[in-house]
């Protein structure tokens, strides 16, 4: 392959000044023992939930002993006895009806599978795989204890309603709570509606156990123990599982991966850049989070030793954007192949490394890229920010003026990628800012070090045709002419194909409507293209693991259906 | 800023890493069958559990039970309700063809046609009612004491039927209510109904 020198010095991209400097005097080292600036919240309700599920386990080993169940069982007929002594006729008509209504097996199912049906329209599918597995678990805890005790239902009083099986722990009751705390923590969104929710529900289950304890069907202590079993264990299962800090609900659109920065949290920022970064942060707002998926962007206004305020961009990861990356780079894999490194990150800590590194080595290679501030833990390797300079006064590129000298400067940038060795591979207009007539490049999150000569082709391709969507491509091949041999272009058209655009480019190309991709190829010297298409183990894994884990789904589904059954 | 104290926040964890280790155990269990749930059928050595069968029927003056299950037998499908008890007997011989046992008020199938058989205990009739010898053993047997009734419904392929017949019937034990009175009254300390 034929490529031109680097070009001589001072010719280089733009360059970017220090904004700011941090002051070490803010920065304090955190002590061993003491919190960090957002730790993982436990709250009192979840403290009393743990609470309770040692009260059942309690009550559940005692009921093993005779003699300790024996005066459980006493206990819960004086109970039973006291309530029966209201009995009328109308009462029991009404009692029986109540019971009748949330006891039916259609009402918990159709329910149940209300949920997953929603969960799956909504595209929420953690919060489906932690539905469906915690309620399989719940009712396998409830199959696994309620043999085990076998104990009678009430004696020395009439039975006025239906039953079915051992009474401990009351399986009707668990149901309902089960499929109503299910709904609440998959469906409702945090906070006042959730918190109405609950009382709701509470609301319900207590009229179902009332009517239960007037038909004598269960005693107290049956549904003590299942509703410690299908709410307070359901309700930590929920909080372990799809925590509401990772997994937020949302009916108001947008982008799910954005995380809320009120509260704690906003508290949490400022003491974490103060702290850790010596940054005196005066305000935190979200910034431009319809063009972000992988991370929530913040604006971060910093005040400097003087007084003077100045505008820092933020970048806030957390556990929920570990695993969309996780899942961005499994399926590019698929569809790449081994031209990409798509080797998911373990840790929020590594990914979000990764960036500074990556920050701190495109400015060392003179790349006009942001300056980067470090980063700050929020929480131990579940919640970091990490702060760069914010690029105040530019604009996006195709907003701005596109003249020779911006093209020049464009081409330039991939011109010194590929001098340093790195490909920033997602070249679009949303992460290419013009400012002054300077080119700067932002989001380098996915930028790759020594990648393969086929992603470095693909930049130059996808610059171009950024480049291209403002002026003609002709002009855009000739002015490439100068950093690049027609070779490289010819080689970067025939890696380009559809599914090597970023989405945000390729939409702009086909609203266009130009041919820019084949005009690029006939102005080329002619060149077999570069297939895409290729396969080697770990591609065939992955895929297969994908597809298992789709059998896996459904799979679940199935027996979900056949398990609820049980109750 | 001062120092906190994290003490509290640790024995909290460790609380929770104890019992979320408890429910995984549990659901594992339940998973992979180890818990109890395969034997659901009460033993006739266990009466607090057969207790459920006395108040599915409160008229029955025996109760059936597991006495002795041969090697190979297995019981499943429990199902005591309010108005009776019903649960099957595999044999892995005839695995698709279980025993169906169930606890009535009185014999819920055709009675006309059957014939004695010797009385499986004292106070109690048995009877016994063959739809068919050949290909397959099938048929009913009955036992009937005052207030209930307990129907085997039985269909064994031909040749090793007269084994797997002595078989079940030595599984199912009669368990009389009124033992049963007194093992509750002594051990809860609560009267079974009426």
């Amino acid at each position: 392959m034929t490529t031109l020198p680097t070009p001589r010095p001072g010719h280089e991209g733009s360059e970017v000044p220090s904004l700011i400097a941090a002051s070490l005097r803010g920065r304090r080292r955190r002590p061993s023992g003491e919190p960090p600036p957002l730790p993982r919240h436990i709250n009192y309700s979840i403290r009393w939930y743990l609470l309770l599920a040692a009260v059942a386990a309690a009550l559940l080993a005692g009921m093993s002993v005779p003699a300790v169940l024996g005066v459980i069982t006493r206990g819960d007929l004086a109970v039973l006895r006291g309530i029966a002594t209201v009995r009328t006729a109308w009462l029991t008509h009404v009692m029986l009806d109540v019971n009748a209504a949330l006891t039916s097996q259609w009402t918990v199912r159709l329910f149940m599978l209300g949920i997953i049906a929603v969960l799956v329209a909504f595209r929420r599918f953690q919060h489906l795989a932690a539905y469906l597995v915690i309620v399989l678990a719940a009712v396998l805890l409830l199959s696994a204890v309620t043999p085990d005790i076998g104990r009678m239902r009430p004696a020395g009083i009439g039975i006025l309603g239906p039953w079915q099986g051992y009474s401990q722990p009351s399986r009707p009751v668990a149901a309902l709570a089960l499929a109503l705390v299910g709904a609440l923590y998959t469906l409702v969104p945090a906070g006042r509606w959730r918190n109405r929710g609950k009382w709701a529900a509470a609301i319900i289950v207590t009229a179902l156990c009332a009517a239960r304890l007037y038909l004598a069907v269960d005693h107290p202590t049956d549904q003590l123990t299942a509703l410690i079993i299908a709410w307070p264990l359901a309700v930590v299962a929920f909080w372990l599982a799809v925590p509401n800090e990772v997994f937020p609900i949302s009916y108001r659109g947008g982008r799910k991966a954005h995380l809320d920065i009120g509260g704690r949290r906003g508290a949490a920022i400022v003491t974490a850049l103060d702290h850790q970064l010596g940054l005196a942060v005066a305000d935190v707002k979200p910034f431009g989070l319809e063009a972000s998926a992988g991370s929530t962007p913040l604006r971060l206004a910093v005040r400097g030793p003087d007084g003077t305020e100045t505008a820092l961009f933020g970048k806030l990861y957390a556990l929920c954007h570990l695993r969309s990356d996780r899942w961005y780079k499994r399926v590019r894999a698929v569809i790449y192949g081994r031209l990409e490194d798509e080797k998911p990150f373990s840790t929020v800590r590594r990914l979000v490394e990764y960036e500074d590194h990556l920050l701190r080595l495109m400015r060392d290679a003179g790349l006009p890229t942001p300056r980067p501030y470090g980063f700050a833990e929020m929480t131990p390797e579940r919640e970091y920010l990490i702060v760069m300079e914010f690029f105040e006064g530019s604009q996006e590129i195709r907003n701005a003026r596109v003249d020779d000298r911006v093209i020049d400067d464009a081409l330039r940038v991939v011109r010194r990628m590929w001098d340093a060795g790195i490909a920033h591979r997602d070249i679009k207009p949303s992460n290419i800012l013009v400012r002054d007539g300077r080119v700067l490049l932002i989001d380098v999150a996915f930028a790759a070090v020594r990648p393969t000569p086929w992603r470095q082709a693909v930049d130059l391709a996808n610059m171009m045709l950024t480049l291209a969507l403002a002026n003609t491509p002709e002009h855009v091949y000739e002015r490439a002419l100068n950093l690049f041999a027609a070779d490289d272009v010819a080689e970067a058209f025939a890696a380009c194909r559809s599914i090597t655009v970023p989405s945000q480019l390729r939409s702009l190309i086909r609203a266009d409507g130009r041919d820019l991709i084949g005009c690029f190829r006939r102005l080329a010297p002619a060149r077999r293209s570069v297939p895409v298409q290729l396969w080697d183990i770990r591609r065939v894994a992955i895929t297969a693991g994908l597809l298992v884990m789709i059998a896996a789904a459904v799979t679940l589904i199935g027996l979900f259906q056949g398990v609820v059954g049980l109750l | 800023m001062t120092r906190r104290d994290t003490r509290g926040r640790s024995s909290w964890r460790t609380a929770f890493g104890a019992l979320l280790a408890i429910l995984t155990l549990a659901a594992a269990a339940a998973l992979t069958g180890c818990a109890s749930s395969g034997d659901a059928m009460p033993r006739c050595t266990d009466p607090l559990r057969l207790a459920i069968v006395a108040q599915s029927v409160p008229s029955a003056s025996y109760l059936p039970c597991i006495r002795d299950l041969p090697p190979g037998w297995t019981t499943s499908d429990f199902a005591p309700a309010q108005d009776g008890t019903r649960f099957l007997l595999i044999s892995d011989r005839s695995p698709a063809e279980p025993v169906v046992v169930e606890l009535a008020t009185a014999c819920r199938f055709r009675f006309s046609g059957a014939s004695p058989s010797p009385a499986r205990a004292p106070g109690i009739l048995s009877y016994i009612r063959l739809d068919s010898i050949r290909p397959r053993f099938a048929g009913r047997l009955y036992d009937v004491f005052p207030g209930g009734c307990v129907t085997y419904s039985f269909d064994f392929g031909s040749g090793s039927q007269i084994e797997l017949m002595e078989q079940f019937e030595r599984a199912v034990g009669l368990y009389p209510r009124q033992q049963l009175r007194l093992v509750l009254k002594q051990e809860l300390g609560v009267e079974l109904n009426p």
